[in-house]
Formats: structure tokens, C-alpha cells, sequence
């Protein structure tokens, strides 16, 4: 991986990375890459991918709205960074 | 120690049912033990002591009166700090999480509430059960009770040292790659996760979901299927949650006929264990085990399963896909900490991430994005999903010839801090995770230098109740003393 595969794949996560930490980074991680490399000497050509081992299949439930004590609302609410009235409140969306 | 500390969960339950012993005593000894011992281990990051108290003494009152005793009445139990408690605090052991209170209860902690279990306190764990030593934590350094200089394993390290040095009889832990049975096997101790879907994770910090399960630690067997018993069943909130009939797996626990059991099962050794450097002293061992159960009659053979050799590539790749979707989560939007440097808002997801999360997590977090990239899916996360269903395949071919598959707990016995473990320490642990097999480890001696060492039986899938059953006809025969206690 490039510093600039790095750089691409840090703004998609949404994590910073200082110039000082690149390096690090860069080193850990593309030692990691050999773990996709000897996965690829399988030939698994006709196997399909297993997401999950269970059997289940579409677990359906009604689409009903549980409703929610006042206090558990107050509580989320209370655990909010910042926040107005009963409004989570962070930096403008959209640009000027 | 005080011998009230001695006494196994499951007869502690008959004793304070009885009213032998009362919860109160039983609470302040583990309270005193854990004051005592904490600052030398670092097991627990919190300790409840009020509540617990108060809720002993209730206890204590509800059996003078002659009502009827709950399932886990007024006994003491750790939780590990990434299952929610309502009310409570719960960091998953990071600086992001610092100041969240849980505004609900999980699955988990709502069944034992109704089995009127205590929970004592919050057990250390690497942060956001990312690592295999405690060392992760944000907040504390966790040591070995055998040896304070080496590493308790991890991630659920807090809640193996608290079983381990007698700070409680049981406790959770959650279990993605090993993180319950490979601390449990370095500091002595029952570790058990159970089959895939039998345990809801409603309300437990999710790591990689489509491994993770919430698992036990005892010091015996009985211990583990006495908790775990409370737990299983099917939750709407959690939906991989299999509909399982509701059973007391202490009851097929019976040490004649569990070791009479063994006249009739087949275990099976990969042969690939032969293939990893492995220390002298766990193979001896494991040859011992081996020997113990052949004498009592147990069939063992021998078992191919080629594809074990890309276990902990296929564990990486599917991991860090799994957790670069979970942790997206932690956006300090909502809850958590918030970065207050931020100029628009892609800055302060980024900068709140960046100042809240520890190295490891950002490193697998990273790389899962990499491997989930439009470019990379098909080559890297695809093509680790498809090789999951050979090892998945090999492994089920292997079951029609065996019932359990056995092999040392780890490849190496605990190292000291700032050492780090083989890639292959584990490994047969992981494969119950990629396989969404049930396994337990169950000590099995001590090296030379006094450290633990353990076995690991995985069994085929929903065969809980029978891997409960061998290990604990296993620790019958063990060389481990379960009463004894590391000194501290």
C-alpha cells in the first residue's frame, strides 16, 4: 500500500492521521497484506462465501414501533456530546 | 483466603439457597478479597460495593422468609465492561466511551437480573476486545495471578484474573477469536464459548459479528454450565439467535457417567497441530491428556483438515472487515466522546475518532476498509469468505468420524509483559470462531514454573450439552488442582 492508498482509505474510515503516524500505519499494514496473499493461493473457484454460519433464514418480525420509557429517551438524550432540546447538535452539513 | 472464597458456584448456590451460608458474607469476602488484591492484578475497573451489598442483604431476607430461591440467588458475579448494565457505566475499555451510561439492559444482564445474580463489578479487557493481552485497555494494566510479571491473555483478561485469584466465583466475558478460552487457559480457569446463535449479544459492544459470542469463566466445568444455562435462548433483538429448547445443562453434568462416557466417543487430533512450534512443556502436557483419555476409553484419531494453515489469515481479513463496519458506529455524533478541535463535520468524525481510539483499533479498522473497498472486495474479503466455507466443509467431514476435536488450549504457555505471543498460539481456538462451534478449555496442569496450562474441546454444532459433559469428565482426570489458588 501506497501513502496515498493510505491517505484514501483513512478519510472513507473518517480517522485523522498525523503526518508523524503515516509511517507506522503504512508499516502495520502491509504486513497485513500477506494475510490477503495466501488466501488467494486457494483455488475455491466453485465454493460459495460464508457471511454467517447460522441456517437461519429471513428472521421476520412485525413492523411495529415499540414504544420507549421517557426516561430511556432522557437518558440517550443526556449522553448526547452537545445537544438542543431534544436535539442531537453538530457541525453544519452542508457547506456555504 | 478466606474458605467462603473456596467454595464452587454451583454448591455456593445450594448453600446460600439453603441458608448455609448467607449472600452477605459470601458478598463482603469478595469484596474484601477484591479491595485487597485488585492493585496487584487489575482485574476490575469498577467495583460496586453498596449495590452489591444492598442486593445481598435483599437476598439474604427473601430466603428467611421461605421464598422461593432464584436460579443464581445473591451470588457475586464480574461482567465484563462491554456488556451493558442499565444505568452503569460501560467503557469496552476506551477513551471513547469514557463517560457513556447504558440506557438499557442486555439480554444477557436481564436474565441474570431475573436469576437475582449480583454484579459485583466491571472486569478490564483490551480495548473494544481487540487484542489477545489486556494490554490494549485505555484504562489499566491486568497481570497473571501465578505471576504478576506475565500477561493474563486476553481480551476478557479482567474477568480470567478475577475467577483465577478467587475475586468471584464466575464471570462473562465476550468471545470473537479465543478472547474468553485463551485467557482462561493462561491464568487456570474454565473458559466456554457456546455454539453460534445458543447466547444473545443484545447489548454487548459488537467486534465482529459474525464471531462474536458472550462466553463464562468458573473454576470448574459445572461452574460454566450453571451460568450458561441461564443465558441461552432465543432474543427478537438479537436475530441469529437460534430457537432452542430452554435446558438446566447442570443436570447432565455427573461425574460417573460423564467419565463412563468416554468409553464411547471419539476424539479427534488435527494432524496439522504437529505442523506449529509448540512449547515442550504443553506438548508433554497434552500427550498426558491424551494418554488419560485413551486409558479410560476413548477412541482417538487422527484428523485432516488442510485448511486449517489459513485460520489466522482468514480470521484477519474477516475480522477487520467486520469491526471497520462496527466501529463506524462511534461517530461522536450521538454518544461518546467528541473531538473539540473540529472545524465542519468530516473533521469531527475524524478528529473524534482519531483522539478516542487506541492504536489497534484505528490499525483493523483501517485495514477492514481496505479489504471492504469496491476495488479490493472480490479479491480480499470474498475470496476470505469462500476459503471460510472450505475450512467449514473440512471441518464437518472431520466431524462424521469424531465428536470433539481436541488439542492444547494454546501453543505457548503466557509470556511476560511486552513479549508477544506466536500467530499460531491460538489458532485452534479461532477455528470455533470461524466455524461457529461451541469449545471450552479446561485446565490442565502447570509448568515448572507454576504457570497454567489447558486443553480446548470444540464439539460439532448445538452439542453443548456433550462438551460440557467431556470436559467435565476431563476434569476429573486433569492434573490441575482446581483448589488451589495462586498467592497474592
Amino acid at each position: 500500500m501506497l501513502i496515498e492508498e493510505l491517505e484514501t482509505i483513512a478519510f472513507l474510515a473518517r480517522i485523522e492521521i498525523k503526518e508523524n503516524e503515516k509511517e507506522k500505519y503504512l508499516k502495520d499494514i502491509n504486513k497485513m497484506f500477506d494475510y490477503i496473499e495466501i488466501l488467494q493461493e486457494v483455488d475455491i473457484a466453485d465454493l460459495k462465501p460464508t457471511t454467517h454460519v447460522t441456517e437461519l433464514r429471513n428472521v421476520w418480525r412485525e413492523d411495529v414501533v415499540r414504544s420507549c420509557p421517557k426516561e430511556i429517551i432522557d437518558m440517550m438524550l443526556n449522553s448526547s456530546p452537545d445537544r438542543e432540546k431534544t436535539f442531537y447538535k453538530i457541525k453544519k452539513v452542508m457547506s456555504d | 483466603m478466606d474458605e467462603i472464597l473456596k467454595v464452587k458456584a454451583d454448591d455456593l448456590c445450594k448453600k446460600i439457597c439453603s441458608g448455609e451460608i448467607k449472600s452477605l458474607d459470601v458478598v463482603k469476602a469478595y469484596v474484601a478479597r477484591i479491595k485487597r488484591t485488585n492493585s496487584k492484578v487489575g482485574a476490575f475497573l469498577k467495583l460496586n460495593e453498596k449495590k452489591s451489598l444492598e442486593q445481598a442483604a435483599c437476598s439474604d431476607r427473601k430466603i428467611e422468609s421461605g421464598e422461593k430461591c432464584d436460579f443464581l440467588e445473591g451470588i457475586p458475579i464480574g461482567i465484563k465492561d462491554n456488556i451493558m448494565i442499565k444505568g452503569e457505566s460501560m467503557t469496552s475499555a476506551s477513551k471513547y466511551l469514557e463517560n457513556y451510561v447504558s440506557p438499557y439492559d442486555a439480554t444477557v444482564i436481564e436474565k441474570l437480573k431475573s436469576a437475582s445474580a449480583i454484579f459485583i463489578g466491571r472486569t478490564n479487557m483490551d480495548e473494544f476486545a481487540m487484542g489477545g493481552s489486556t494490554e490494549t485497555s485505555a484504562y489499566l494494566k491486568t497481570a497473571n495471578p501465578w505471576n504478576v510479571e506475565y500477561i493474563a491473555g486476553g481480551s476478557s483478561g479482567g474477568s480470567a484474573v478475577a475467577v483465577s485469584a478467587g475475586m468471584v466465583p464466575f464471570a462473562l466475558g465476550s468471545d470473537t477469536g479465543g478472547s474468553v478460552r485463551q485467557p482462561a487457559s493462561f491464568c487456570g480457569v474454565v473458559g466456554y464459548k457456546p455454539s453460534y446463535g445458543l447466547i444473545s449479544r443484545y447489548g454487548v459492544c459488537a467486534l465482529a459479528s459474525s464471531f462474536d459470542q458472550i462466553g463464562t469463566f468458573s473454576k470448574d466445568v459445572r461452574g460454566s454450565a450453571l451460568l450458561a444455562s441461564v443465558m441461552i435462548g432465543k432474543d427478537y433483538r438479537d436475530s441469529v439467535c437460534e430457537p432452542i429448547e430452554q435446558i438446566n445443562y447442570v443436570n447432565y453434568i455427573d461425574d460417573d457417567s460423564n467419565l463412563k462416557m468416554l468409553k464411547n466417543v471419539k476424539i479427534g487430533i488435527p494432524k496439522q497441530l504437529f505442523n506449529y512450534r509448540m512449547d515442550t512443556e504443553i506438548s508433554e502436557n497434552f500427550n498426558k491428556a491424551v494418554n488419560k483419555l485413551r486409558f479410560l476409553g476413548a477412541e482417538i484419531i487422527e484428523i485432516d483438515i488442510p485448511s486449517y494453515k489459513y485460520v489466522p489469515a482468514l480470521y484477519k481479513v474477516i475480522m477487520c472487515a467486520e469491526v471497520s463496519a462496527n466501529i463506524a458506529t462511534f461517530d461522536g455524533l450521538r454518544y461518546g466522546y467528541r473531538s473539540q478541535n473540529a472545524k465542519n463535520l468530516n473533521d469531527e468524525y475524524a478528529k473524534s475518532r482519531a483522539e478516542s481510539l487506541g492504536y489497534e483499533v484505528k490499525k483493523r479498522i483501517l485495514f477492514g476498509t481496505y479489504v471492504l473497498g469496491a476495488k479490493n472486495y472480490h479479491r480480499c474479503y470474498n475470496q476470505a469468505l469462500k476459503v471460510r466455507t472450505l475450512l467449514i466443509n473440512q471441518i464437518t467431514d472431520a466431524y462424521r468420524k469424531c465428536d470433539f476435536i481436541f488439542s492444547p488450549a494454546t501453543l505457548q504457555v503466557s509470556v511476560k509483559f511486552g513479549e508477544t505471543l506466536l500467530e499460531e498460539c491460538d489458532i485452534f481456538l479461532i477455528v470455533a470462531n470461524l466455524t461457529g462451534l461451541p469449545g471450552i478449555t479446561v485446565p490442565s496442569g502447570f509448568t515448572n514454573s507454576d504457570m497454567p496450562v489447558g486443553v480446548h474441546f470444540m464439539g460439532s454444532r448445538f452439542s453443548d450439552v456433550k462438551l460440557f459433559q467431556i470436559a467435565n469428565a476431563f476434569e476429573k482426570i486433569s492434573d490441575f488442582d482446581v483448589n488451589k489458588y495462586p498467592e497474592l
